[in-house]
Order: C-alpha cells, then structure tokens, then sequence
C-alpha cells in the first residue's frame, strides 16, 4: 500500500514537475520572443516619418500647394480667429463714366470686366497684393484723379482740339503714378474709348519674351507682345472697336481687310495671326489716330523704357536700343509730338523701380537740379558751358503727395478692410502722414509694418 | 531631357546656361550664341521650336567642342612635348606649366598635367621617360 502510494505520488509529482518544465519553458521561450523584438526595435531606431514634437490636431488643414510663381493656395478653414481676419465687405461705387467729383476722397472699386481685359495677375506695381489685402480692387479717388478724368472727357468731347503732345505723370517711387493711370484707363474704357493700355511696358525690354530680326529692315519685332496687346484692347473695347469702319481697304501680309470692315475684324484678324500682329498694331494705331468718331486713349506705364536700353541684343551681341523695336517704334512718335491722336488722349506713367530702364538724361529732364544762378556774368553768358535743361517732348503732369484728407480716408479704409485694427485718431493719420511724407505706398508700409 | 550633339541637355534650363553643359562654352559664348540666333535672356529650352533647335544645331556644329576640342588641346600638348618645349616637359612630368611655386601647393597640377600625355603615349615621351616624375609614371 505504501508503496502503491509511494508510486502514485511518485508519478504525481513527475507529472507536476513535468508540467512545472513545460510551462517554464514556455515562459521562458515567451520572454526571450519579447526581448529580442524590443532589442530589435530598439536597433531599428525611432520611426522618423512621425515627429513626436508637433501633433497634428484633427480637422487642421493639410492641404497646402506647393507654392509655384507668386500664387499661394492654403486653406484658412482651421485657422485661429483671434490672429486671421477676414476681409471685410464694403459697398462701394464702381469707378465709370459717372464717377464725378462727388467721389473725392472715397474708395471707389475697379469694374472687374476692366482687369478680365488687362488679365489675371497683370497689375502695375504692387496693386495685386494691395487688392488681395482689400478683399476688393478698390482704390482713392483723388483730386488728381479728378482733373485727370476731366481732361480726358475734355479730350474725347467730339469738338475738341487734340493736344498737340501726350502728358506724362511722373513722381516719386509709390506716390500713385500707375495707379492713376490704371484709373484713367478704367474711366475711358467705361466712357466707350478705343484703350490701347499696357499695364507694364518692362516685358517689352527686358528680355523676358521672345523677339525675331524683322524681315526688312534692321528692326526686331515681339510677335507675342504684341498679339497681348492686342488681344487687351479688343477685350477692353469690342463695342467702341466695332463703330470705327477702317475707311480704306487695308493689305496686311497676304490679306486685304475691305473698307467697310471694323477695327474690330482688324484686331481680330491680328490675334488670330501673330506673325502679322506688329502690321495689324501699325494700322490700328494708324486708323484709331485718324478719326474723329470714337476717342481713343493711348496709355503706357513704365513710358520711360521707349528711351531705354533693352536687354536685347542683336546679332553681334550688342545691346538694343528701345527704338530697333517696332513695338516701341509703333508708340514713340506719341510721345515725342510726332504723331497726335486726333480725338483722346495719350498719356503714360514713369517708374523708377528698374534704375536700368530709366534713361539718365530723361531723369535728369523730368528732375532737374536746383540750378544756382552764375555769379560770373562771363560764364553764365558763355555758349559752351552745360546747363540743366527739363526741355521734354511730353507735358508733364507730377503726382503729389497726399493731401491731409486723402490720408485720412486712406487710413479710414484700412481700418474698414482690417488692415489696421486700432482705432483711426487725426493724431495717428497725421502721425503716418508726416513720417511718410505723404507717400501712399510708405503710409501703407508703416501700417502693415508688424504683418 | 534634350539630347543635341552627343550632350545630354536638361530641358527646364535656359538656353544660355544649358549651352555651358558642353565642354568648351561657357556662359560669355553661351550668350553669343544666344545672341546669334535671337533667343531672349529667358528662353528654355523646351520651348525652342524645331526650326530654332535645328538652328542651334547647325551653330554648334560649326564650333570646335567637346571631343574635337579635347583632341586639339591634347594635340597642342603633345606637340609642345615633342618638340622638346619647357612646358612640353612640364606636362611630362605633371608638374605647373606657368611658373608657379612647387615648394607647396602645385596640388592640381601633380594631378591634371601630363593626363593628356598619359593619355596618348608615344614612342617619344617613352624616350625622354627619365624626365617623367614618379606620378606619371604610374599608368
């Protein structure tokens, strides 16, 4: 019996034991499984593909386009309220042929079928960013404006003698030179003008677009300058375009337009075949001049670069003077009293952004130094001794500073478009106005300054 | 990419610094080129029409460049070292041609000069090989 159960527990206890190894083994074999994962993991190294420093919250934006030329897409739907306001809505008036004086000193917004004509994107200066800012294309009616736009219906009035030079607007850098003239152009293009308007005359110098020796002669021509120009001006007046029948039968390249055809089939014609469009330019500009049923207005910014040195050159590697382009060719009798627009105007706008493009002795003619009076009555009677001259083949029309009303409604604005969100105090505008001197786009730079 | 006269050319460039990926143009001949054949400042190559492309050909194919250009040089070198030149030897023995102080430096010359001659051996520099330095001799 004893040894019965002797050999009972005996056995229990090698089972026990049995059943002790197994599940010790197994545990074992557990532990070293979980050990060399870890080891492993910790060989491996951190996953770099997560930042543990910055956790994405749910619901933030992650779409964001890479940025290409100068548009940025990023989605403002996640973005903190307290730091990112939305521009707000304003009513305004558009700017038209009835803006009048009444509008002085207000915010007036440019009609968006204008800037369709120019194009996308294709602003002077910096209005493209000013107007993202604004929520809206607004921009100041001033005095200045005023007399500009009165002259420009004093020009287009059907008895009225055309000026027998074109105007320029000159100032300082940011004073609102191309602005004004983006106005102008709006105005005419409202008041059914035929406008010949170019935003920017620097891609027509600075190499930027491509140019071919001419055919004949030892001009060169830019074939898709020109067709953009042209597909502008038929964009900002197909109406006043279509009035004007050409009056003879005009031969471009292979093809005669009939007399009874508009400027309008001409423009179109030189749209759709812009190895022909610098012939279609000549003759527009040509007609357009001529007659008396539509006005027409010529406005150029940056006018300075017709008396430039493009970055162009010819064969030989020489540098282009401005006048070997038939583009500008086409435009400088304007501008230098040789050629007159019978019924509108011609006008331009100066820019001292690219030094390169503006002409020494030009600059020194639209700014003349102060000049001493000679003592000497021998040398200042004497031929040979140089003096200033600011004798130019335009009539120059200066853009000056703002006036004390004007900064207060600039101010005013921003505050309206929360682009200042502190109060507007006479203390504060006179403040900007005297720091910047009346400059629009430095009282604009001192505001936005913390941006 | 944009494959013109045994050169492979990266199309987003503009014309003139792509014309610099061929050896012997740099960018003064680039913009000649340029120049010639009116292409603006900011022309790429992608958007040269075949007529323009075939231009650009007909140009550089007129123009001493790459292997005909390394053979000229090498020709050159050759030439001033068989006939026995100061400089000829100086590319022999891989050392600077132009004066230079061998006391220090001279590093680029140890290591580019005499490279054409190693090149092209011939019977002649085997025959003045006692001139050879060390380097050179290493082929």
């Amino acid at each position: 019996m004893l040894a019965g159960t002797l050999r009972i527990s005996r056995s229990a206890v090698t089972a026990s034991r049995r059943t002790a190894l197994i599940q010790s083994t197994a545990a074992a074999m557990l532990r070293s499984l979980k050990t060399s994962a870890a080891v492993a993991q910790k060989k491996q190294g951190a996953d770099r593909t997560q930042s543990t420093a910055f956790i994405k919250k749910e619901g933030a934006s992650s779409s964001k386009k890479l940025r290409s030329g100068t548009t940025t897409s990023v989605n403002m739907a996640g973005a903190n309220p307290e730091y990112y306001v939305s521009s707000a809505t304003i009513k305004m008036l558009k700017l038209d042929a009835s803006t009048n004086d009444s509008q002085i000193n207000k915010f007036v917004e440019i009609d968006a079928s204008f800037l369709d004509g120019i194009g996308k994107g294709r602003l002077p200066g910096f209005l493209d960013t000013d107007f993202k800012l604004f929520g809206k294309p607004a921009l100041l009616y001033r005095k200045l404006t005023q007399r500009l736009v009165s002259q420009l219906a004093k020009n287009a009035g059907a008895e009225a003698v055309a000026p027998k030079r074109a105007s320029v607007v000159d100032g300082k850098n940011g004073a609102g030179k191309s602005a004004e003239l983006m106005k102008l152009a709006a105005v005419a293009a409202a008041s059914d003008h035929i406008v010949i308007y170019a935003y920017s005359t620097f891609p027509w110098v600075n190499s930027s677009r491509p140019y071919a020796p001419a055919n004949t002669g030892d001009l060169f021509v830019q074939h898709e300058v020109a067709m953009d120009l042209l597909r502008s001006v038929a964009m900002l007046s197909k109406d006043a375009l279509n009035k004007v029948p050409l009056g003879k039968s005009v031969v471009v390249g292979k093809k005669t337009l009939a007399a009874e055809k508009t400027l309008l089939d001409l423009v179109e014609f030189g749209i759709h075949t812009p190895s022909l469009a610098h012939d279609v330019l000549e003759n527009l500009l040509a007609v357009a001049s001529t007659q008396k049923q539509v006005p027409v207005l010529i406005a150029l910014d940056n006018v300075n670069t017709l008396w430039c040195t493009t970055c162009y050159t010819d064969q030989n590697d020489v540098a282009l003077p401005a006048s070997r382009l038939r583009l500008v060719n086409a435009f400088l009798p304007f501008f230098e009293g040789k050629a007159v627009v019978n019924r509108g105007w011609v006008v331009g706008a100066t820019s001292y952004i690219e030094p390169r493009f503006m002409p020494r002795d030009l600059k020194h003619k639209l700014n003349p130094p102060a000049m001493v009076p000679l003592a000497n009555p021998d040398v200042a009677s004497d031929p040979n001794v140089k003096k200033p001259s600011s004798d130019v083949p335009f009539e120059v029309i200066k853009v000056d500073r703002l006036s004390a009303e004007e900064a207060q409604a600039l101010m005013a604005f921003y505050h309206k478009t929360n682009v200042i969100s502190a109060p507007v105090t006479n203390a504060l505008v006179a403040k900007k106005w005297v720091v910047a001197d009346g400059n629009p786009r430095e009282i604009f730079k001192s505001v936005t300054a913390y941006f | 990419m944009l494959h013109l006269l045994g050169v492979n050319l990266p199309d987003q460039k503009v014309v003139s610094v792509a014309l610099t990926y061929f050896y012997g143009i740099g960018p003064s001949t680039a913009r000649k080129i340029c120049s010639r054949l009116s292409f603006h400042k900011e022309c790429k190559l992608s958007e040269l029409t075949e007529g323009q492309l075939n231009q650009l050909s007909g140009v550089l194919s007129e123009m001493t460049i790459e292997n005909d250009l390394k053979r000229q040089v090498s020709a050159n070198v050759q030439h001033l070292r068989q006939i026995g030149t100061y400089v000829g030897k100086r590319h022999a023995m891989g050392l600077p041609v132009h004066g230079q102080n061998t006391r220090n430096n001279a590093k680029t010359a140890k290591k580019l000069n005499g490279k054409l001659l190693r090149k092209y051996s011939t019977v002649s520099s085997t025959a003045f090989s006692m001139f050879q330095s060390p380097v050179s001799k290493r082929q």
